[in-house]
Formats: structure tokens, sequence, C-alpha cells
């Protein structure tokens, strides 16, 4: 009696506990063959014609701030860009293209600095 | 003695030889023709000159069918006269080689006794006529022997660049009673026909002007054209090409045509043409024309700029209804009023000849809209149109007049543009000043966070159009730290779609520096990051005197 009443305390307390809203990242996330990045740097796409949404990997030698960027794929002009916090080693991510207009974009890895550290070309269809 | 004597009789006999003047056939144009499809009659007629009359009058002459097509003819021979025509198409004389070809009687005698099977060619240019006229009685000096009547055909699609040479006699054998051949001369130039009007234009070219363009926010494909003739029926239509232009046909030369230029299909990007930095010109000029802009104290640079900025009401005059309409507008608000300001799904626009948009001629704004293909003059084949929008004030997808008529006066202007008075029309406008922001969204408390950061000063007013996916993201709001006094506005334009900015329409108050939009979006499901979630398109702010901040991130 005494293990279920901790049991169900322990439900209990989980069951209040603040809910993560909906990121959560697994640590332990497995690399599909087609997002795998044999350099110690780089940013990989799951396909380069796309719609809708794809994978990417996000390949890092240290955690830390960095900046995913998604530029005009003939002018080279910036028009989405976001700023997050990665692990050491492989990221897998999300690139979201439905509000993006059909063209062609490049993806661009950088750190909080700007500097470059892996570009990748796209297309929106 | 009577060796001189056959001397004498000799060169008298030469001289008299020399002196006489052939007969000739005659022939020369009747009427004046002006254009294709006009009428054209030749006459044939006999000169009697020096030589004896004649009874038999047989002439032949080619015509360039590929620029004349035969009517008809009309007999003029006295009646009782045997007369015969004959003709062949296709074929072409070869004159005798080294003799003239103005020598008829030579000519003649070339065909009928020496030139065998080459005395005619084919060309299927050229058709052959051949004219008998026999009497019984010898005709007079200067009788008529036949009229011929052709219409002009066009020389479109033809190897022939003139009318020139279009007819020619080729030999004429005039006989006397007895038989005697006379000798038989021409004029020495052919019909020539200049300065005809009419026919096929063949190609036109239009070449559209605009920003738009220039600045490659779309294509040429975005425009189409149409072409009306005076009495208002339409004689082309169609869409131009990526580059902005399009090559008509089935136009005709020397006629008047008038030609419009619209926007197709209402793009996406009319909701960008409208910003900040048309709103800051329109204020300017609502503020320092007082009564208006036909007063001394307007900030525009160009006439074409009344008529752009008046959105509300045709009357040209650019007043505070104006600038509260588009501040409205960017705010999303309904005022009530009926505008003209170009937004997405409508369009207001102007179109004319590039060299005369927007010129100023008798106290008014034009946009002359005719051209006139002219066969002899290329140039007119060649029409340069510009395409403008109503609303947007500061030419950023419009064609900004080059027409020196159409710049107002430095005197005209206010101090705050006296930077754009001294460039060329044309040109007032080329050059925004750029600076550098910093846009992102980042995750932050399960919330994704997109921040404008800005350490730029002096900016009287900014604007963003920010794009985001609506089926992951439900924007929660809106937070302004642009300073105390600034007109903030945020504005969901459509789902999906938002348009944030700040205007101080005192032009005293600026942006302030640090973070002065952050925008709160929710995601509607589990998301690890947000890249390409959130995209913007207009990011552009304005100074005090009008001037354009293109916006730079990193």
């Amino acid at each position: 009696m005494k293990k279920l009443l901790i049991l169900f305390s322990l439900l209990f307390i989980l069951g209040c506990a603040k809910d993560e809203d909906f990121i959560m990242v697994d640590p332990n996330q497995e690399v599909p063959e087609t997002l795998v990045i044999k350099d110690l740097v780089g940013i990989k796409l799951e396909n380069t014609i796309v719609s809708d949404r794809v994978s990417m990997n996000v390949k890092l030698p240290e955690a830390g701030t960095y900046r995913i960027k998604i530029r005009h794929g003939l002018n080279n002009e910036l028009i989405s860009q976001e700023r997050l916090e990665v692990k050491e080693g492989d990221n897998i991510l999300k690139v979201y293209v439905a509000s993006l207009e059909k063209s062609a974009y490049m993806i661009q890895l950088t750190d909080d600095y700007h500097n470059v550290l892996g570009n990748e070309s796209f297309v929106v269809e | 003695m009577k060796k001189f004597l056959s001397l004498l009789v000799g060169v008298l006999f030469t001289l008299t030889s020399f002196g006489q003047d052939p007969s000739e056939i005659q022939y020369g144009t009747v009427n004046t023709v002006t254009k294709v499809g006009d009428t054209l009659s030749v006459e044939f007629k006999y000169a009697k000159k020096d030589e004896g009359a004649a009874t038999l009058l047989q002439f032949d002459f080619e015509y360039n069918n590929k620029l004349m097509s035969f009517l008809d003819i009309s007999w003029k021979t006295p009646s009782g006269a045997s007369k015969a025509r004959n003709n062949w198409s296709g074929y072409k004389f070869n004159p005798k080689a080294n003799t003239s070809e103005s020598d008829m009687d030579v000519q003649y005698i070339w065909w009928r006794d020496e030139a065998g099977n080459n005395s005619y060619s084919t060309s299927a240019d050229w058709s052959v006529e051949r004219i008998t006229a026999q009497t019984s009685a010898a005709y007079t000096d200067g009788d008529q022997i036949i009229v011929y009547r052709f219409i002009i055909k066009d020389k479109f699609g033809t190897n022939y660049d003139s009318w020139d040479n279009i007819l020619k006699v080729n030999w004429a054998n005039y006989k006397k009673a007895d038989g005697t051949q006379i000798q038989v001369g021409r004029p020495t130039s052919d019909i020539d026909l200049n300065g005809l009007e009419g026919g096929n234009a063949g190609n036109v070219t239009l070449n559209l002007s605009s920003k738009l363009l220039d600045n490659n926010v779309s294509d040429g494909t975005d425009y189409s054209y149409v072409i009306k003739n005076g009495a208002g029926e339409t004689k082309a239509s169609g869409d131009f090409d990526a580059s902005g232009q399009a090559v008509v046909s089935g136009l005709e030369n020397n006629i008047q045509y008038n030609i419009s230029v619209s926007i197709s299909d209402l793009p996406e990007y009319l909701g960008e043409v409208v910003t900040v930095a048309d709103l800051a010109l329109v204020f300017a000029e609502a503020i320092g024309a007082g009564s208006g802009p036909s007063g001394g104290s307007t900030t525009f640079d160009y006439y074409i700029q009344d008529i752009i900025a008046d959105v509300v009401g045709t009357d040209n005059k650019v007043d505070f209804q104006d600038s509260y309409e588009i501040l409205a507008y960017l705010q999303g608000v309904t005022s009530g009023n009926t505008n003209y300001i170009t937004k997405a799904g409508t369009v207001h626009e102007y179109s004319g000849i590039k060299e005369t948009y927007g010129a100023y001629v008798n106290n008014a704004v034009t946009f002359a809209n005719t051209f006139t293909p002219i066969d002899s003059d290329s140039n007119s084949k060649i029409v340069n149109v510009a395409h403008g929008l109503r609303g947007d004030v500061n030419f950023s997808h419009s064609y900004e007049p080059s027409v020196s008529s159409g710049a107002k006066t430095s005197s005209a202007q206010n101090v705050s543009s006296q930077y754009r008075v001294s460039m060329a029309p044309g040109t007032k406008f080329n050059n925004a000043e750029t600076a550098n922001i910093d846009l992102v969204s980042e995750i932050k408390d399960g919330q994704v966070i997109f921040s404008i950061n800005s350490q730029i000063a002096e900016m009287v007013g900014s604007q963003f159009n920010i794009v985001y996916d609506p089926s992951i993201l439900t924007l929660d709001d809106v937070i302004f730290d642009t300073g105390n006094t600034m007109t903030n506005f945020a504005n969901i334009v459509e789902e999906g779609k938002v348009r944030v900015g700040s205007f101080d329409q005192n032009f005293d108050a600026t942006v302030k520096q640090g973070t002065p939009y952050k925008l709160i979006f929710t995601p509607n499901e589990a998301i690890q990051n947000t890249s390409g979630l959130i995209s913007f398109r207009v990011k552009e702010g304005v100074k005090a005197d009008g001037t354009q901040i293109k916006f730079i991130i990193q």
C-alpha cells in the first residue's frame, strides 16, 4: 500500500508539472542516412526540392547559439532568420517552407556573429 | 572634187542622222498615290518626234507584281484600231548587253532576231505585258495608247525596301504604214513611287519601363498591353515577356494608335507598393503645400506626384485627407472614403509613352499614349512605354518621369528635399540610403519571438511586412518600444501576413533604437526550431526629408 501511495504521489507530482509546451528535443535522436554529415560542421537538407517542410541536420563541433538564415537564391537577400541553441554534434531540425514563395533559396548556417559555417541550396515547389 | 562631194554628202548625211530625234514610247503616272492600297494609273503615249508617222505601235513592258497588282486597262486608240494585250506572269526581260536599255527598237530587234531563248528569264516577282495597236491612219504625236491601272501593294514581306523601278518598258516596235522600222526611244528613268504610306508596319517593338522591373521585384510577364486605333477598335493585345518587351504585328504604317499598359493579374507585391516612405512624402506635401500643390511651398519633385498622391478625390490636390488615408491603410483602418491606393487585390495605374510620361503641359500632367509607325522611320516602330501605380509616390514600383517638364522647379521645392532638386529627372529617387538591421526569430519559453533590432537613428517612420505560416504559428501580440510619440501600427493584412511599423506625422520624433518591435507567436504544433516559419518582405525606413532607408539584414 505504501508503494502504491508513493507511485500515485509521483504520478500526481508529474501531472502538476508545467508542460514544456511543444518544444522537446530528443538528445539521442538518430541521424537518418540522408542527413549524415561527414565533416565536423555543416548543414544538410533531406531533399533539395521541397514543399511544406523538410528535415535538416545542423552539425556543430560545440554547443552554443547559432543562426540559420534563408536567402533568396538569386540576389542573396536575407528573407528569414532564426537564432537557436544547439548541442554539439548532429541536430535534426526542420525547415518550414509553406509560407515561402515558390522559388530557389539558399539555407545558411552561421555562428551568432554571422560567420558562415555552411550553405546549401534548395527549391520550394 | 568627186571625193570632196562624196565626203560632204557623207558628213551631211551623218549630221542629219545624228540630228534626228527618234520617236518615243512615253509612259508615266497619271495620278498621285500616297498609300498602300491606292490605285495607280499609268499611261502610255506615242511621241512622233522626227521620225515618220507610225501606224503600228507595239511595245513590251514589265512591272513588279510583288509591289503592284494589275487592276484593268483602258484603251485610248482611235476607233477602228486593231488592238491586243498579252501578258505573262513570272518573267523578266533580259536586255541586250552593251547597248542602251532605252534604245527601244534595238532591244526589239534583239528580242526578235538575236536573243532566242535568252530574251526572258523566269522571275516570280515580275510580269510582262505586251500591247499591240494598229491603225490604218497614222498615229499623231502625243496620242494616248492605253492606260493601265494597278493597285499598290504592301512591300512588307517582300524583298523590296522601296517602290523604286516598279515598271519599265523593255522594247518597242513602231512601224510606218509601209513597214519601215522606226527608231524609238523611251524615258531613261523608270517609274518610282516615293513616300508611300500605309501597309503592314511589320514588327513593332514595345519596351516597358518601371522600377518594378529595374529592381527585380517582378518581371514583365505581369504586364499586358492593348493597342487601339483612333476608332477605339483593339488592333493588338498581349503580354510582355520577362524582360518587359513585346513584339507586336498586325499594325499598319501611318495609322495613329494609342497604347495602354496594365498589370494583368493582381500580383502579391501590390500590397507592398504603398509604404511608410510614400506616407512621409504625402504628409510632407500636405504640411508644406498648405492650400495645395499649386502653391509655392510644394515638397514634391514631380508634377505627377500631385496625381499619384491624391488618393482621395480626383482634384490632383494633396492634402491631409490623402495622407491620413494612406496612414489608415497602413494601419489597417477602414476610413469609409473611396480611395485610389494601389494595394493587394486592387490596382490603380497610369501608362504612357516613356519619353513624355508625366509631362506637365498647359498646367496639366499628361500621359501621352499615341504612336504612329512610319515605314521609312525604323525608330517609329520602337515604342517605349512607362507604367506607374497610384499611391507609389516614391516610384518604388513605378516609372520615375524623365521628361524635363515633369520635374518641378527648384524654387517650388521645400528645403527638406533640396538634395533631390539638383538631380536629373528620372534619377531623383534612385538613391535610397541603406542601413543594417537585425530581424530574427527564436523560441523562448515555448513561444516564438520575432525581434526587430535596430540601431538606426533619424527614422521618422519604418515598416515591416512580415509573412508567417498561420498553420503552425498564431500571432498573439505585437510589442512596440518605438518611443512615446510615434504612431504605431500592426495590421494583419490577411491570414499569415502582418504589417508592422511606426510613423511620426510631425516629423519630430524618431523610431527608438534597440528592439522597437517584437512579435509574439504561439506554435500550433510541436516545433524544435523556426527556420522558414517567419520571413520578411517590405523592410524599410524613412527620414524626415523623405529619403527611403532600405534595411540590410546580415
